[in-house]
């Protein structure tokens, strides 16, 4: 098919990326170093890493991988911070060493997080202090080689890395007791002696292995190389580029970085822009982004409607509005639809448009985005990036006519090279000749924009992350008082969609609050049960499949 | 109890030579039935097969799923080995539905028996024996994240139909 959409971009964007530019992200990352050393790279709560000194830093921990730890190309780390100058220092470091680097949810229970290990089989592990009980629970069925631990002030100036870490400690409790053999301390992991032997890496390379879940939700790792995540920054930056000047920008991360949206979007495209990214490492802790935000000037922000909802309707949004005034020049909203409600409200707060984008962990993960200059809320996904195709397929996998709905897929340079150990499974999702299949449903106009219809997997979109049914099911089917259980998504306001989950229940006095509690010992937060409603039985076929749809119903039904 | 139609049990080869027998599923199958579901078949497939978490099958489901009346419900296990070497290589069922013309259908082969020929020798006993009782249209309910299922089906002769207002789910159609 022509690439039609071609004709509905703006003049700026070129109709192919440079996606080739660095031949791995050491070297785009390295020639930042070069040309902003200088800039603000990372900030946190009010302390900046230079590029210069981002440079040194991730320099040291790199060589303690390789010198101390014997690490080397190809050994995963798996990385389980929340938006903290540690997480740079250590993704560049790792990547410079050649290692492949696995992100992971701080958040995330044992139960998950062994899961997760389990399947990438990691030589090291960098863990937040706060949640290194966790780590020592998932330890005891999954060890680890090296662990290195981290207090969220590693980075600060003496006076505040005390202050801070006494009071995240000791003062606010916010670290559970813990216990690990042989753990490093970050600071002591810095100390070790230079030397870092910078890994000769291409663009086949592995960079990441970033977790997206499975149907039955056992997590599937999508091995992104240093190719995929060089092309998707090219890729994005030939989209934005007429909008940001190399050197000059400011972007707020409130979304996690080890979320792949925010790791491209956030992370790689302002380091290659030698912009500062101000790192929140709560996002849902409103009040303090608010005081973030009002003290920066930013240029840029991402998030999900969840997110900017929330801050629309937030105390203190109002002085940002007019402590930010004529700066921001880009907001990019991806991870779940964007309401049209909220999209007009941040225009007319903010004066530019909320771009919606649309892309997936297989694709690094850009894959279509709106004009930056839309004067209006398009409700669709966007056009095709550049060197990027997308086809809407139908079941034969057949191209369909314009308009009409079918699966969409994509083709470019920032697709996947498959799923960790998983060749049925990647087979079934990428084509001999290259097309990803995304699983989504949607379609494309005359002008090139695609649109959203539904998806095509069994699965709850919660605020951007995905859950799913079966992982649900299983967790709540292990306490013993519950004989079946389903799950579906209901729509909600604030979150998009929220689990509810149905219950058949084998002993008559076990209560809601107790299913949740249950739930909430093996779930992260996204993942639990907003809702739980006990059945008699649930819908099932005669052959005994459960009609998952019949109970959406339900949902429905019960809100009116 | 309902009379088990010997005449159904039948001795076949494998792909690659191995010697099976298909035949109808008994109540005493209950221990071999439990093993195929539990450890033959991986949770991936169990989904696949229930459109849901199933984790241990309960004494419920094995009782329904051994326990039937080969009139209403039909269903032929691939079994190889013999005695305490025996063990389940997959199963296919149909239950027909209440206007006595249609029936829903489903097939599991365990993991370690896929691509070997156990799923085509099982649907031809199916299809032959719903043809018998006079039903003239099997159907069934297929994940559309389970690409090989309906390759199988479209290479049997099903239709695949989308299912009004369920994006995850697509219905295959045979006529008998």
């Amino acid at each position: 098919m022509d690439r039609i959409w071609l004709n509905s971009y703006p003049d700026a964007a070129p109709a192919e990326a440079r996606v080739r530019a660095y031949p791995s992200l050491v070297d785009l990352f390295e020639e930042s170093c070069r040309r902003f050393a200088e800039r603000p790279a990372f900030t946190h709560l009010d302390v900046t890493l230079t590029y210069a000194e981002l440079e040194r830093l991730s320099a040291r921990f790199g060589a303690c991988l390789q010198r101390r730890f014997g690490l080397g190309k190809g050994d995963r780390i798996a990385i389980m911070l929340p938006n903290l100058l540690q997480y740079p220092v250590a993704l560049f470091g790792a990547l410079r060493a050649g290692l492949v680097v696995v992100n992971v949810n701080p958040l995330y229970t044992a139960r998950e997080l062994a899961q997760q290990l389990a399947d990438c089989r990691p030589s090291a592990v960098l863990v937040l202090e706060n949640f290194a009980y966790t780590l020592q629970q998932a330890l005891e069925s999954v060890p680890v080689p090296h662990v290195v631990t981290t207090q969220v002030g590693d980075l600060f100036p003496p006076l505040k890395r005390w202050t801070v870490n006494l009071a995240v400690k000791r003062l606010k409790r916010m670290v559970p007791r813990w216990r690990i053999a042989g753990a490093v301390g970050f600071r002591d992991a810095l100390a070790a002696t230079p030397g870092l032997e910078r890994a000769r890496l291409g663009a086949d390379d592995l960079a990441f292995l970033q977790y997206t879940g499975g149907t039955t939700g056992a997590p599937k790792g999508a091995m992104l190389s240093h190719g995929n995540m060089v092309a998707n920054v090219e890729q994005t930056l030939a989209w934005v580029g007429g909008t940001l000047v190399a050197g000059e920008e400011t972007v707020v991360s409130a979304l996690p970085l080890y979320h792949v949206f925010a790791l491209t979007a956030n992370l790689l495209l302002f380091v290659r822009l030698g912009g500062n990214d101000i790192l929140v490492s709560d996002a849902r802790d409103i009040p303090r982004l608010i005081r973030t935000m009002k003290k920066s000037r930013f240029s840029a922000m991402t998030g999900v409607n969840t997110l900017f909802n929330a801050l629309l309707d937030a105390d203190g949004f109002d002085q940002v509005r007019r402590a930010n005034r004529g700066a921001l020049k880009l907001s990019v909203a991806g991870g779940m639809a964007v309401q049209r409600a909220v999209a007009e409200r941040w225009q007319q707060a903010m004066g530019v448009p909320l771009v919606e984008g649309y892309g997936l962990t297989e694709a690094s993960p850009n894959v279509c985005a709106n004009r930056f200059d839309a004067k209006a809320f398009s409700g669709k996904l966007g056009l095709p990036l550049p060197s990027t195709e997308v086809s809407i397929m139908d079941k034969q996998g057949d191209a369909v006519r314009l308009g009409e709905v079918g699966e969409i897929w994509v083709r470019g340079p920032q697709v996947m090279r498959g799923y960790w150990n998983r060749p049925a499974e990647t087979a079934s999702v990428l084509t001999p000749d290259g097309w990803l299949k995304t699983g989504d449903l949607g379609w494309m106009d005359e002008n090139g924009y695609v649109g959203f219809t539904e998806r095509r997997k069994d699965m709850i979109v919660v605020s951007g992350f995905k859950a799913y049914p079966s992982e649900i099911e299983q967790v709540a089917m292990l306490h013993p008082g519950v004989k079946d259980a389903g799950a579906v998504g209901a729509p909600d306001e604030r979150s998009g969609e929220a689990v509810v989950l149905f219950v058949v229940r084998a002993d008559s006095g076990l209560t809601a609050d107790a299913v949740r509690e249950h739930c909430a010992k093996y779930l992260t937060g996204y993942k639990r049960p907003r809702r739980v409603e006990f059945r008699d039985s649930l819908p099932k076929t005669p052959l005994g499949k459960i009609f998952r749809r019949r109970l959406r119903d339900d949902v429905l039904g019960a809100d009116g | 109890m309902a009379d088990y139609p010997s005449r159904l049990v039948g001795e076949r080869r494998l792909f690659d030579g191995r010697k099976v027998v298909i035949r109808p599923v008994r109540a005493d199958d209950d221990l071999l039935e439990r093993e195929f579901l539990s450890s033959g078949v991986s949770g991936e497939s169990r989904y696949l097969r229930f459109h849901k978490w199933v984790g241990a099958p309960s004494d419920k489901l094995i009782h329904f799923l051994t326990d039937i009346d080969y009139e209403r419900h039909m269903a032929f296990v691939c079994i190889h080995g013999e005695g305490d070497e025996a063990e389940v290589a997959g199963e296919a069922r149909y239950v027909a539905n209440s206007d006595g013309k249609s029936c829903e259908f489903g097939v599991v082969i365990a993991d370690a028996w896929r691509k070997s020929g156990v799923a085509g020798l099982l649907m031809e006993a199916l299809i032959r024996v719903a043809r018998e009782r006079g039903l003239t249209s099997m159907e069934g309910l297929v994940l559309r994240n389970n690409p090989p299922m309906l390759r199988f089906a479209r290479a049997l002769g099903f239709e695949v139909h989308s299912v009004p207002e369920d994006p995850i789910t697509l219905r295959i159609v045979k006529t008998l």
